[in-house]
């Protein structure tokens, strides 16, 4: 994970001044292709980034704790619920940035890690996502992330890890989620023992480790009405400290837990022409064998497109994933999960609950996430 | 009818189409100044909370420190309560622009936080960027960049302690978003380069929807370290208003007491355009028009008067408060909201307020004289030589007596709402007292005159002698304003005279030496105390702590000064109102209190005060009561010593120096200057010129009571030119058989001239005599109220002489211009125009 | 005493009209004359001429040899002051000033002193009968007794002229009698000499001569 993760972030997981906060001026108006008004300077870090080297072992319990010294982490759960026999997408998402500080400012208040939380919650029913989303630096015990075991948060938001399981809470204006984890499943390293490439440049990786076929259990309320919920979920741990190669402009991810036990990832970054820049992914199965794929034997083939009535962005919501052999269909649990985020972000994806099906029937399900496709009128 | 109206009303204009102007013109006059007054001042407050409010953003709640803060580790603890869904810690402070004179009001605050509070203080679209939280990061307000004269990517050197502080302007806040001037950095940022580390002065709270406000409010500041409130955003916006409170009632009622010296010229001009026109009103009387609707007629001419001058003052008080604004600042001069900017908000109401006030008072002003001439008996009217009579009798004293009795009674009641509103009415009771009264005293001065042997001033006292009804009407219109004009000038000059001594006895020193001259964030370090005292040509220097105490949350904070003071000799450094107490040795350490805080706390001489000084409150015995005219929050001395003992907070603001002997302070300042290093800004002053600074303040500060009250003395000459003129008109016919009988223009001139005289003599002997009394009530009752400092009467004896004089001489000049003016070719013609 | 030559005026305006016309007059000392002529005919302008209110357009007044014409405005107010007394048709005695104070007016004005000015007042108003209204104001006068107090004003200086403009107009016809008769043998008695200007042939009757003011000039009177 490279400079393409904090791009993907940037785009994927939108808070509003995120964008701000992890990139200088300059790199995020070549990103977004718009000017910044705010004057850049040439930034020299403080205390340099740890870099992602190949041959370092993933340590459990410790590496699920916080990585400081990296530039971005983020512990990202996606998953079903069943809610009275309806199915629902939900997603929890905490993310640290350490920002590159040009002072070694001593007050507390110094910005030295901002903990970012984001939720969302994809109901049929509502027909669009309900999202909420938290913000604070580090530190004064209002907001961390702790070092050697997963402890994450913001104010009364949380994901953290107590013995075997995980837990998240958290509490938005139109929904309340109190939710525990447990894992099936060993966690599966991605990419090289849990270094994953983002591109050709050898800097241009993560550390990327998944938590899939997660027992989910708890309540969620909305409306003021609390209820019992279970369902499935998929946890990814990821730390870097690069930047996105800027050949790449948009992304594709998919993250399917399988009725039969295996799960599967794969993503691939598209170039401007809208064709493979690079891929990756992994499936393991139930009895535990994984197998890590090469960017070529990755395919991801659109089947449907669904145009927002908003944004007029065409979305391939409808996927044909080719991994090695496995050959998948990916459909979306409905169309419109578009995350319109232009208000703080000036950016547009769609990110959601998605099937997936095997020679046409149901095989299991995941997360979807389509970055890249809107583009914004010229100015 | 209409016919009837069309010659009563269109008649009456025509023929005193100057007079009539006049009268609109006072109206206008009086309107105009009560409109800009109001609307300069209601904007100012309006926009004061405005900024408030826009400051505290969504907030329902502010906790706020005193000017050395609060201990940051109470943000946590407040942040988690359950009530408070969001909360922004901040660090506030007035920052002085290195180089300067000015300072800039800067928030850091936690610009991540800020979303969820104060949104509108965060930069449009682009949103946050990482370079906000650079340290040297700063934000403006479009007002300030403009004020500044910067724009985003320029340098901003702001001065913190005596160094310059480098930041960069980074960005600009929305347009619109917060109309002030204001600096945005992040709270980290703040702390540091403004030397708050681990300090913060508020934090903005958003709780829970369902908490109720007010007891979470109460709960909460048990929480709170003393000296640290919260309070409600609409507190935050009344408090920033208070201060200035008093003076602007005091300006609305001046310019109130304008628009009544204008009624009085409505009424006097009406008394005698309806004396002239007796005959002509008892015709209509004759020919069949009812008393009643005569009376409504006459009134109705009031009332065109009042229409016409209330819509032209309200136009012209509007572009005056629109040129205030503009060029004289929004608080008028008196330095309340220096840094405000203003958009006038003329509210419709207020403006239809004061249009109505003007017609109501010229309409007052025009009722007593339309009465008058309906319900005399026509045959009486119809008689030669009764319009030279004037209106009414004498009347009983007791109203008059009642009013100025009652006046002197009210002028003993306390405040009302913090407001000398007992004391305003006093005046307006004493002034419609001498008013009502004046007939009498008229009769009875002029019944004292005596009358020459011979000659034409003979003749003229003798007529002013015979009519002291009409002669009344003048003097009082003469009283009126000038005794105003006597009570502001001896009120200003006791201010100004007890501040020049107060300011000697505050400035014993040689050279005054500070690290800035506004703003929060300058000081002298322990390093540069220790350069000054060491700089040759120093003999003796005592260093001054400046910082602030939040006694109540409703109120503007108090000063805390912190000086060399010994408990026995502290009336030689302060000047105490009653010699120093000096606490027993068992007793808690002294501190001094300024009348403004004895008055807004009642803090008495001898009272045990816990005052939260430092992070633990202690108990203090208050040595004494100063005189304090700098301060009006209120102001409270403690000894340095102590007060390092009790903070350890060594930094000073000011340093008053004592020369050594033989050396001049250019040299020393000179000295100064270099040992305390180059780059350090300091500023140096001698006591001269301190004094000098503070008077011209003080004299800024009036400028604008001057100006209305230069409006209200002239309406008032208006009044006596009117009523002057009117009676030359009046007495055309007179003037005729005088010019028969041999009397040349200039002996007839000269009649009316000693007879001008006369009267101006009389209005001004009785207007310094009700001015006396006024101003006894302006500086014991409402200065003292309003300002709650303390002041001798000193009344400007040369001026009031030279005022008196002038105003004798104006009289008689008008008196005589008027007759001149009345004294044309058809006087000859005056006599044979018989019916 | 006093003669007019060639006295003629006219005004001006959209209808400019001569009232005068070449006057010719003499009076001689102790002489009293009544003027009489219709209305607009000119008579108060005449009288306005002898007083030097007013100024010829061409014409010479001379009184007691001093030409009135040819002095300035300030010259003829004294002239008026010292040598002139007047009667008006409406009285016009000061409202604000006593009877006493009324008649005084000449006097003080002349700077008289007090003592003498008194006396004399006190004569002058026992002569017209009013010595027991001397501190009365002329509102509570009748019009006799207020034209009585307005003879005594203008003979309390004993005047070389005296002037009365149609002195009866206001008065009913016994106090015009009472009023006709006092104004000649005050005349007689305080005054060089004496013009009255009435269109009342009663009025006329108590003069020593009677000129008539016509359009072509002054005439005596034929005896009808």
């Amino acid at each position: 994970m490279n400079a393409d993760k904090i791009n993907f972030l940037k785009r994927r997981r939108t808070l509003a001044w995120l964008t701000g906060l992890l990139v200088t001026p300059n790199a995020s108006s070549q990103v977004t292709g718009q000017p910044s008004s705010v004057t850049s300077s040439l930034r020299h870090p403080v205390t340099p980034f740890a870099p992602v080297v190949p041959g370092y072992r993933l340590q459990f319990p410790q590496d699920e704790g916080s990585h400081p010294e990296f530039r971005l982490e983020w512990w990202y759960v996606t998953g079903w619920l069943e809610d009275a026999g309806r199915p629902l997408g939900f997603q929890v998402t905490f993310f640290r940035a350490r920002p590159d500080l040009k002072h070694d400012n001593p007050s507390a208040f110094a910005p030295r890690q901002i903990m970012i939380a984001h939720a969302a919650l994809s109901d049929p029913a509502h027909g669009k996502l309900l999202h909420a989303q938290r913000a604070a630096r580090a530190g004064f015990e209002l907001a961390g992330a702790e070092q050697g075991r997963t402890r994450v948060w913001v104010d009364d938001w949380l994901i953290e890890q107590l013995g075997r399981y995980y837990r998240a809470r958290l509490s938005a204006r139109d929904f309340q989620l109190d939710l525990a984890f447990v894992p099936t499943q060993p966690p599966l390293l991605q990419g090289e023992n849990g270094l994953s490439r983002k591109g050709p440049a050898q800097e241009s990786a993560s550390y990327y480790y998944s938590l899939p076929q997660l027992k989910v259990s708890g309540m969620l309320a909305r409306d003021g009405k609390q209820r019992q919920v279970a369902g499935s979920a998929w946890l990814d741990h990821e730390w870097s400290s690069q930047y996105m190669e800027q050949d790449a402009v948009g992304w594709d991810w998919v993250g399917i837990n399988l009725d039969d036990g295996s799960a599967l990832m794969a993503f691939r970054m598209r170039d401007r022409q809208g064709g493979s820049y690079w891929a990756g992914g992994a499936l393991r199965r139930a009895d535990g064998i994984a197998r890590v794929f090469a960017p070529d034997e990755i395919r991801f083939t659109p089947r449907r497109t669904w145009r927002s009535p908003r944004t007029g962005a065409d979305y391939p919501v409808s996927w044909t994933v080719k991994a090695g052999d496995l050959e998948i269909a990916i459909e979306p649990l409905f169309d419109d999960q578009e995350h319109d985020t232009r208000r703080s972000t000036g950016t547009i994806y769609w990110e959601g609950a998605a099937r997936a099906f095997v020679e046409g029937k149901p095989a299991g399900r995941g997360y979807l996430e389509l970055t890249g496709y809107w583009r914004r009128p010229n100015l | 009818m209409t016919a009837v109206a069309h010659v009563l009303v269109a008649g009456a204009f025509r023929e005193n189409a100057g007079r009539t102007l006049l009268a609109i013109i006072a109206i206008a006059l009086g309107v105009a100044l009560g409109v800009a007054v109001h609307l300069v001042n209601s904007s100012a407050v309006n926009e004061f909370g405005i900024a408030a409010r826009h400051l505290a953003g969504e907030a329902d709640l502010v906790v706020r420190g005193p000017r050395a803060g609060f201990d940051e580790a109470l943000y946590p603890r407040i942040a988690r309560l359950p009530q408070v869904t969001a909360i922004n810690p901040s660090v506030e402070a007035e920052v002085p622009r290195y180089g300067h004179k000015e300072s800039l009001k800067i928030i850091g605050m936690d610009l991540m936080r800020a979303a969820d509070v104060q949104p509108a203080l965060l930069p449009e679209r682009t949103g946050l960027t990482l370079e906000s939280f650079d340290a040297d990061a700063i934000l403006l307000s479009p007002a300030a960049a403009r004020w500044l004269g910067v724009k985003a990517g320029d340098n901003l050197t702001l001065q913190v302690g005596t160094r310059p502080v480098a930041l960069k302007v980074i960005g600009l806040l929305p347009e619109g978003s917060y109309r002030q001037r204001i600096g945005v950095m992040d709270v980290a940022s703040a702390q540091w380069r403004l030397a708050r580390l681990g300090r913060l002065d508020r934090m903005d709270l958003k709780l829970k929807s369902g908490v109720d406000v007010e007891s979470f409010r109460r709960e909460l500041q048990t929480m709170l370290p003393p000296g640290v409130h919260a309070t409600t955003p609409d507190t935050e916006a009344r408090r920033g208003a208070s201060l200035s409170r008093a003076y602007r009632l005091n300006l609305e009622m001046l310019a109130l007491i304008a628009l009544f010296t204008g009624a009085f010229l409505v009424f006097s001009s009406q008394v005698l355009a309806l004396l002239r026109r007796r005959t002509q009103l008892a015709l209509m009387r004759v020919l069949g028009v009812t008393r009643r609707h005569l009376a409504a007629w006459l009134a109705a001419e009031g009332a065109a008067i009042g229409v016409l001058g209330a819509a032209l003052g309200v136009g012209l008080g509007y572009e005056l408060a629109r040129y205030a604004v503009t060029f004289v600042g929004a608080d008028l001069g008196a330095g309340y909201f220096r840094s405000v900017e203003i958009g006038l908000t003329a509210d419709p109401r207020t403006l239809a307020f004061f249009f109505l006030l003007g017609v109501l008072f010229a309409v007052l002003g025009a009722t007593a004289p339309a009465l008058e001439a309906a319900y005399r008996p026509p045959a009486r009217a119809l008689r030669a030589g009764d319009e030279e009579e004037g209106p009414g009798k004498p009347g009983t004293a007791y109203w008059g007596l009642a009013a100025a009795g009652a006046g002197a009674l009210l002028a003993r009641l306390p405040a009302i709402d913090g407001l000398p509103l007992a004391g305003y009415a006093a005046i307006g009771l004493i002034l419609l007292g001498t008013v009502l009264l004046m007939p009498r005293l008229a009769a009875f001065s002029l019944a004292c005159v005596p009358v020459p042997r011979a000659g034409v001033a003979a003749i003229g006292i003798a007529q002013i002698k015979a009519t002291p009804r009409q002669t009344a009407i003048g003097i009082a219109a003469i009283v009126i304003s000038f005794s105003l004009m006597v009570s502001m000038l001896i009120m200003v000059s006791s201010f100004r005279v007890s501040l020049e001594a107060w300011l000697g006895r505050m400035l014993p020193a040689d050279l005054y030496l500070r690290a800035a001259r506004s703003g929060e964030t300058g000081f002298l370090t322990p390093e540069v105390q220790a350069r000054i005292a060491a700089t040759p040509g120093v003999g003796r220097v005592e260093f001054l702590r400046g910082q602030n105490l939040l006694l109540g949350p409703e109120r503007p904070p108090v000063i805390l000064l912190a000086r060399p003071v010994t408990a026995g000799t502290a009336d030689k450094v302060l000047p105490l109102n009653a010699p120093p107490l000096v606490p027993r040795p068992n007793e808690p350490p002294p501190v001094w209190v300024s009348e403004v805080a004895a008055d807004l706390y009642g803090m008495r001489p001898g009272d045990k005060v816990r005052l939260p000084i430092g992070d633990r409150p202690l108990l203090y015995t208050v040595a004494g009561v100063w005189r304090d005219y700098a301060r009006q929050g209120g102001a409270i001395a403690i000894d340095r010593e102590l007060y390092i003992g009790i903070t350890g907070d060594r930094l000073a603001n000011d340093a008053a120096v004592w020369l050594a002997s033989g050396v001049g302070p250019a040299d020393v300042a000179s000295a100064l200057r270099e040992h305390v290093g180059a780059d350090e800004s300091i500023e140096i002053a001698t006591t001269r010129e301190v004094r000098a600074a503070s008077l011209a303040l003080f004299d800024r500060t009036f400028a604008i009571t001057y100006v209305i009250e230069f409006a209200a003395v002239l309406i008032g000459l208006f009044g006596v030119s009117v009523s002057f003129g009117a009676q030359a008109l009046a007495r055309r016919r007179e003037f005729g058989v005088l010019r028969h009988v041999g009397m040349t223009r200039r002996e007839v001139g000269a009649m009316l001239g000693s007879e001008g005289a006369l009267t101006a003599g009389l209005g001004v002997a009785f207007g310094l005599a009700v001015g006396w009394m006024v101003s006894l009530i302006l500086v014991d009752v409402v200065n003292r109220q309003s300002f709650h400092w303390s002041m001798e009467v000193h009344p400007p004896w040369p001026a009031l002489a030279g005022l008196a004089a002038l105003i004798v001489a104006a009289a008689a000049l008008t008196a005589m211009w008027s007759g001149r003016a009345a004294m044309d070719d058809d006087v000859v013609r005056a006599v044979r125009e018989d019916w | 005493m006093l003669t007019l030559r060639g006295l003629s005026k006219s005004y001006g305006g959209t209808r400019p009209r001569a009232v005068l016309r070449g006057i010719e007059l003499h009076v001689a000392r102790g002489e009293y004359v009544a003027i009489m002529g219709e209305s607009g005919v000119g008579k108060s302008t005449l009288l306005n001429l002898i007083a030097g209110l007013d100024t010829p357009d061409s014409g010479t007044v001379s009184l007691d040899g001093t030409g009135v014409t040819t002095l300035d405005d300030d010259a003829r107010t004294l002239l008026r002051r010292d040598r002139m007394g007047f009667v008006f048709q409406a009285f016009h005695l000061l409202p604000h000033l006593t009877v006493a104070q009324n008649v005084a007016l000449p006097l003080s004005l002349a700077g008289t002193p007090r003592s003498q000015t008194k006396r004399r007042v006190g004569d002058m108003l026992a002569a017209v009968g009013l010595a027991d209204a001397a501190a009365s104001r002329p509102r509570e006068l009748s019009g006799g007794e207020m034209q009585r107090a307005a003879i005594a004003r203008a003979l309390v200086h004993q005047p070389l002229l005296l002037l009365a403009d149609e002195p009866t107009g206001n008065l009913d016809a016994d106090s015009a009698a009472q009023v006709l008769a006092l104004l000649r043998e005050q005349v007689k008695r305080e005054s060089g000499a004496g013009i009255i200007v009435t269109h009342s042939a009663a009025a006329a009757a108590t003069a020593d001569r009677v000129l008539v003011l016509t359009a072509n000039g002054l005439r005596p009177r034929r005896a009808s």
